[in-house]
């Protein structure tokens, strides 16, 4: 008996701890600045508002940001830069990840051993090392504060993984359905479209989430790879709404609460799929 | 420690799921000191609930256990003095064979230097010397098989219970491994609860056989009373290898003669049956006759048509037309003079003749 | 269709730090026309004497040697308590993930709300505790700043772990837990003898992980408490070197540092591994 009411309120703490920041954040997002700085704390404002929301998408004067300038529209336009990066960057991998994952596994070609394990050896190197190394050559390239420049950095550190998970993921389907389209009188091309993709289709759908959810959420890289609105997303602007002195934490929470929607949209939906995958590859 | 001359009493168990489902109704039975005894059934009668319910791995709803003459009803799996083997071995991956074979030892505080003779008699007991430094993964399904076994006998324990241990073997293997453990059994002594849904490990191994249906306890007995005398049509189609020909008869009296009708055939039905089937004259009855009772010299005789043979070498069996939508199978010795399309003559045993309540399903004795 | 693939790493990963590993042989001082100076290992000689890279280096230490441990002592007990199927799990399980889903940079940014020293929670739960009596500043001081850091990055991380550890539990077969029960072993010592030993690699995956992850810390530090010196860690000295001091050669110098300590640990552990369930 014991045992359960433990397993209970370990499953209620679990999920007060991962909620918490996020409640948090969310009710900040509908206070005032009034609100955040009442002594002693307000855990709720006096009356909800979408005050902060206006501010943050419609434009607000570089004072009340209480630090970096925020002029009309730039947290919007981050949210767009960081929409396209995100799903451009994902596509890309997406493909390069399950043909090569297909060409690994189904194909066979000398060298397909060591040539395999030396782009999955590479998921050893940290993603800020290789953008320190690319930037010369990214500078001379033009592609510094671009985002194809933002999305080709994602495409080429994310691929390693992705590939290594996508031909894990391969390896563990039945062979037949291809041999049998195969034996039908499919060209191999064929038979990668009508019968392996879809047999992958939930893999794909994990990856996809996996690869979304890290571009979306990376800093260091757009953060060394920007630097105007061209390019700049939503996790770079963030940080420059918290102030030296003062922060508006009702814009920030608002800020955060947007960025963390596509993401949590992204969990909440995909999250048996991520978990399957996870469970494949350990 | 159990008392070495008690063996495993159960009473009144019973099992019911969250919902209504009642896997085990009031099931009794006691298992002698030394006894082998089998648990048969069809899939989902209960019996592994029943043998898990025993070990303590699955709670019981009503009833009492005892163990080599203690009351554990109320104990953990660990105290209990029980030791199981299971289907699947559930040996421990990462423990050398030795390791595995002495674990309960081990958690039973047993100083490693008592642990080691006992890990290898068990070992030689059961022909495993040679493996007890490898690992389960490297072992066959007829050595994980014995590594189990020697888990559960190193311990002497007050009761050994089998949960279908032969099911993943090969059917050749089978075979020799149930030799084996019947041999082991004998030698270490302790009463024994086996679970099977195979009706021919319970014909060769068991002292006495209880069989289950659906939770309930349909007949116990030794092997041969369960073939002789089955208390219902379900017992008798499950014992016996092929099963044997249930037909539906109506009783006819003539005069003085008596006789089961089935389409166009008719067996007589000898003296000494006749007064239990007084109460059915008329009607119809389920007839009951073994393969094996068909084709061998009998004094009555029936004429069938021939559907399809089948030669063993050793025997033929016979797929006749009685008349209803399953054949009767018959088996006849080699050189049986029976041809497809033709009527052939079939001896029938008189003195082997079932007969069933054609509603109740009952034995008519 | 594995050219793609390969052309992709090989353009922009394989010769890229080729060259950048090249580069960071080379004096950083600009010589005008001519090519850079080789001075061999100078550079990483030189960065490692900084007090900067120095201090940024045992802060790393620390996140790392805490992070982990609470990852896989709480990552162990959601593990557990997840593991076996009840009503709501999957709701459960999917909450469980937000955390990890959410940009690190916002998670910083939802944290700071709790640790601000002006209006932030902690401060004011704790004055009316009357634990503290004015308002501290939490950032400041070395001790609580590591340690709340420590805890915003595991609350990120922490999904990750507890999923690979369920994983690990349920590759358990139910049986083995019965016949160890019949043998005699009560639930901690199954936990001691069983679970834990078969869970050694989903544990090696969980440290590999957290390892990793807590070496290359950034996003929350950056947010809670900027580049500060006093809890900077390598990644930020790197960043710090590299790109506000535009100090290229000792810059690229530290990450490659950076990169060799964190292959070492993810080979490290994954072959330690091995070599117990072979």
């Amino acid at each position: 008996m014991t045992g359960r009411v433990l397993r209970a309120l370990a499953i209620t703490l679990i999920v007060v701890w991962s909620l918490a920041p996020i409640a948090i954040g969310l009710v900040t997002s509908f206070s005032t600045q009034r609100d955040v700085q009442a002594v002693p704390a307000r855990w709720l404002p006096e009356q909800p508002t979408l005050d902060a929301y206006r501010s943050l998408l419609g434009g607000t004067s570089s004072q009340r940001a209480g630090g970096t300038v925020a002029e009309s529209g730039t947290y919007s336009k981050a949210l767009l830069n960081s929409t396209i990066v995100t799903l451009l960057s994902t596509l890309a991998v997406l493909a390069v990840a399950v043909s090569g994952a297909y060409g690994f596994s189904r194909l066979e070609f000398p060298g397909r051993r060591t040539l395999f394990w030396a782009i999955s050896a590479l998921i050893i190197i940290p993603v800020f090392m290789v953008v320190i190394a690319l930037f010369r050559l990214m500078a001379d390239a033009h592609l510094i504060d671009h985002k194809l420049g933002l999305v080709l950095v994602f495409a080429a550190t994310q691929t390693p993984l992705a590939l290594l998970l996508m031909r894990n993921y391969i390896a563990e389907l039945p062979l037949e359905p291809e041999e049998a389209a195969l034996i039908d009188g499919c060209t191999r091309w064929q038979a990668f479209w009508r019968v392996v993709v879809p047999q992958m289709s939930s893999g794909i759908a994990a990856l996809a989430a996996i690869v979304m959810l890290a571009v979306w959420g990376e800093f260091l890289i757009p953060l060394l790879l920007t630097s105007t609105l061209n390019s700049k997303t939503v996790t770079v602007v963030i940080p420059e709404f918290v102030g030296k002195y003062t922060t508006n934490y009702p814009l920030l929470a608002a800020a955060g609460v947007l960025a963390v929607l596509p993401p949590a949209i992204v969990a909440l939906v995909l999250n048996r799929h991520i978990r399957g995958m996870l469970h494949g590859s350990s | 420690m159990a008392r070495p001359d008690a063996g495993i009493v159960l009473e009144g168990v019973r099992k019911e799921f969250p919902g209504g489902v009642v896997a085990v109704d009031d099931f009794s039975l006691e298992v002698a000191p030394g006894e082998f005894v089998v648990l048969v059934g069809p899939s989902g009668c209960g019996k592994s609930t029943t043998l898990r319910m025993v070990a303590g791995l699955e709670p019981m709803t009503a009833g009492a256990v005892q163990i080599g003459g203690r009351d554990v009803t109320r104990f953990p799996p660990r105290h209990r003095d029980v030791a199981m083997v299971f289907q699947n071995y559930a040996l421990y991956a990462h423990m050398t064979v030795a390791a595995n074979i002495g674990f309960g030892l081990k958690m039973n505080d047993m100083p490693k230097a008592e642990i080691e003779p006992r890990v290898q008699r068990a070992a030689e007991i059961l022909g495993i010397t040679d493996l007890l430094k490898r690992k389960p993964r490297q072992l066959s399904g007829g050595q994980r098989q014995r590594v189990a076994m020697g888990r559960a006998i190193v311990r002497e324990p007050a009761a050994f219970l089998m949960d279908e241990p032969l099911s993943n073997l090969d059917a050749k293997l089978r075979v020799e491994m149930r030799a084996e453990i019947t041999n082991v059994q004998r030698r270490i002594g302790a009463p024994t609860l086996y679970v099977t849904h195979d009706q021919t490990e319970a014909m060769t191994m068991g002292d006495r056989v209880a069989i289950l249906r659906d939770g309930v306890l349909e007949q116990l007995g030794t092997p041969l009373e369960l073939y002789d005398a089955p208390v219902n049509v379900f017992v008798a189609a499950f014992i016996g290898s092929p099963a044997m020909n249930l037909i539906d008869a109506t009783i006819e009296v003539e005069s003085d003669t008596w006789f089961a009708r089935f389409g166009d055939a008719r067996v007589p039905i000898p003296h000494d049956r006749r007064e239990s089937l007084v109460p059915f004259a008329g009607r119809p009855v389920r007839l009951g006759l073994r393969p094996e009772d068909l084709g061998r010299d009998g004094e009555g005789a029936i004429e069938l048509p021939v559907i399809r043979t089948e030669s063993l070498g050793s025997e033929t069996i016979a797929y006749l037309d009685a008349g209803g939508e399953r054949p009767l199978i018959a088996r006849f010795d080699r050189r049986a003079p029976l041809a497809a399309g033709r009527h052939a003559r079939i001896p029938v045993d008189l003195d082997r003749l079932y007969f069933f309540d054609a509603d109740t399903g009952a034995a008519i004795r | 269709m594995v050219a793609p693939a390969v052309a992709l790493t090989a353009a922009l990963v394989v010769y890229p730090l080729a060259k950048g590993f090249k580069s960071s042989l080379e004096s950083g001082e600009a010589t005008y026309g001519a090519s850079p100076k080789f001075v061999g290992l100078d550079n990483y000689r030189e960065v490692l004497k900084t007090s900067t890279a120095v201090d940024a280096i045992g802060h790393t230490l620390i996140y790392v040697a805490l992070a982990v441990t609470l990852e896989l002592v709480l990552g162990m007990i959601v593990a557990v308590t997840l593991n076996r199927v009840f009503r709501g799990r999957g709701i459960v399980l999917a909450i469980l993930i937000l955390p990890w889903a959410l940009p690190s940079v916002v998670s910083g940014v939802l944290w700071r709300r709790v640790f601000d020293p002006d209006s932030g929670l902690l401060n004011s739960v704790l004055l009316q505790l009357h634990v503290i009596d004015h308002p501290h500043v939490w950032m400041a001081t070395k001790g609580t700043a590591l340690a709340f850091i420590t805890i915003v990055h595991v609350w990120g991380v922490l999904p990750l772990v507890s999923l690979v550890l369920i994983a690990g539990l349920q590759s358990i077969p139910e049986e083995v837990y019965s016949a160890s029960a019949v043998d005699g072993a009560n639930p901690v010592r199954q936990f001691r003898h069983i679970t834990l030993p078969l869970l050694r690699p989903a544990i090696a995956v969980a440290l590999t992980i957290g390892t990793v992850w807590g070496i290359a810390i950034f996003d929350e530090i950056y947010v809670l408490n900027g580049t500060a010196l006093n809890t900077r860690s390598v990644l930020m000295e790197v960043y710090n070197t590299t790109f506000v001091d535009a100090d290229f050669a000792h810059g690229t110098a530290l990450a490659f540092m950076l990169t060799v300590v964190t292959a070492l640990f993810a080979i490290g552990y994954t072959l330690g591994f091995r070599r117990e369930t072979t």
